[in-house]
């Protein structure tokens, strides 16, 4: 198994007893999936639970994914439906729901945390801190399909068929998502 | 404001847009501030996600991976053997894991992703150092040492 290997290969080679396969798929999708969890939880702590949940049901229960589907909408699905799960289980607890709230505390908090990436290096620290208030404003719904369409780059059909909506509400979403960060981040500027 | 171009937009955006379509877009583009500075925001947005890089930690990483060799092993039955594991790269894997995460610099972390090339360079510097490492310093690993060294001696057994 190399990395040459398609994602359904490298998980038959895993349902066959391939340990190193789930490693190879692991590291080939792992910042795209922990990347939407972050973004999506807002919190470094729940997307690392969330990942690892993600891969050991995978792992548990190789059965779960079948071969013929594309190997990143079942990964996302199985992500999104983990992260739906853990804002109700949050919520049940009386947290305040991260999914469920318009504002806070959004992406920004762990942006401006102990981790300046490359996109603040890049954009500056002001750019930055701009775009994640900007996205911090979407509604859920928005959020959802914007952060799941960037990561994923699942086509806007595959997104339609995981969040089991029609396409016309995953583009409808998106569009409003687009108006709004263009409120947010300014006029015709560029 | 309204130039009932949102979703037409939204699928040029992001390359799902046919010829024809597109080429209407294009068309419109150049009359509407508005679907403009929607493309600007949407393309800014995107750009500051890809920017920022973020990694699980070592420790989530590792914890799948040794699942993956415990689930691996049952599946395999008994005569699976570390030595087997590590000839076979899953344990060279969960060692480029173990380096790729840790001492990590600005510069590995855009090496790691900036692409599958430099990502295979990476890896394969990370198992080359992890090896020559595992065998010479084993006292640097931080954590999950008494497995690697276990794994080690097995592998020695073996050899
Ligand atoms: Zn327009």
């Amino acid at each position: 198994m190399s990395e040459e290997n398609t994602d359904p290969e490298l998980v038959s080679a895993f349902k066959a007893g391939d340990a190193e396969a789930l490693g190879l798929l692991m590291q080939r999708h792992q910042a795209a999936l922990f990347g939407y969890l972050l973004r999506l939880t807002g919190r470094r702590d729940a997307a690392e639970d969330l990942f690892q949940e993600v891969f050991l049901k995978l792992v548990r229960n190789p059965g779960a994914y079948n071969e013929r589907e594309k190997f990143k909408a079942w990964l996302f699905t199985v992500a999104r439906n983990a992260a739906m799960d853990h804002f109700r289980r949050g919520s049940a607890r009386g947290e305040v729901s991260l999914y469920g709230d318009g504002d806070k505390p959004g992406p920004a908090d762990f942006t401006a945390s102990a981790e300046p990436g490359p996109a603040e290096a890049f954009y500056g620290k002001t750019e930055a801190a701009r775009i994640d208030a900007a996205l911090a404003s979407l509604s859920p719904d928005q959020r959802e399909v914007f952060y799941l369409r960037h990561y994923s780059e699942l086509s806007f059909k595959e997104i339609a068929e995981t969040l089991k909506v029609p396409i016309g509400t995953v583009l409808a979403r998106m569009s409003r998502a687009a108006a709004r960060l263009r409120e947010k981040l300014g006029g015709d500027a560029q | 404001m309204n130039c009932e171009y949102g979703e037409k937009l939204i699928l040029y955006t992001y390359g799902e847009a046919g010829q024809g379509l597109a080429a209407e877009v294009e068309a419109h583009l150049p009359g509407c501030a508005s679907c403009r500075a929607e493309l600007a925001a949407l393309r800014a947005a995107g750009g500051a996600l890809s920017a920022f890089k973020a990694e699980p930690s070592r420790n989530t990483v590792l914890a799948v991976l040794r699942a993956a060799r415990a689930a691996a092993e049952g599946r395999r039955g008994f005569r699976f053997s570390w030595g087997e594991a590590l000839l076979s790269g899953a344990l060279a894997s969960a060692m480029a894991f173990v380096f790729a995460f840790s001492g990590r610099t600005a510069a590995a972390d855009l090496a790691w992703n900036s692409g599958l090339d430099s990502g295979l360079d990476s890896v394969e510097y990370s198992v080359y150092q992890a090896q020559a490492d595992a065998l010479s310093a084993q006292g640097d690993w931080e954590y999950g040492l008494s497995d690697l060294e276990d794994e080690s001696l097995d592998f020695s057994k073996n050899v």
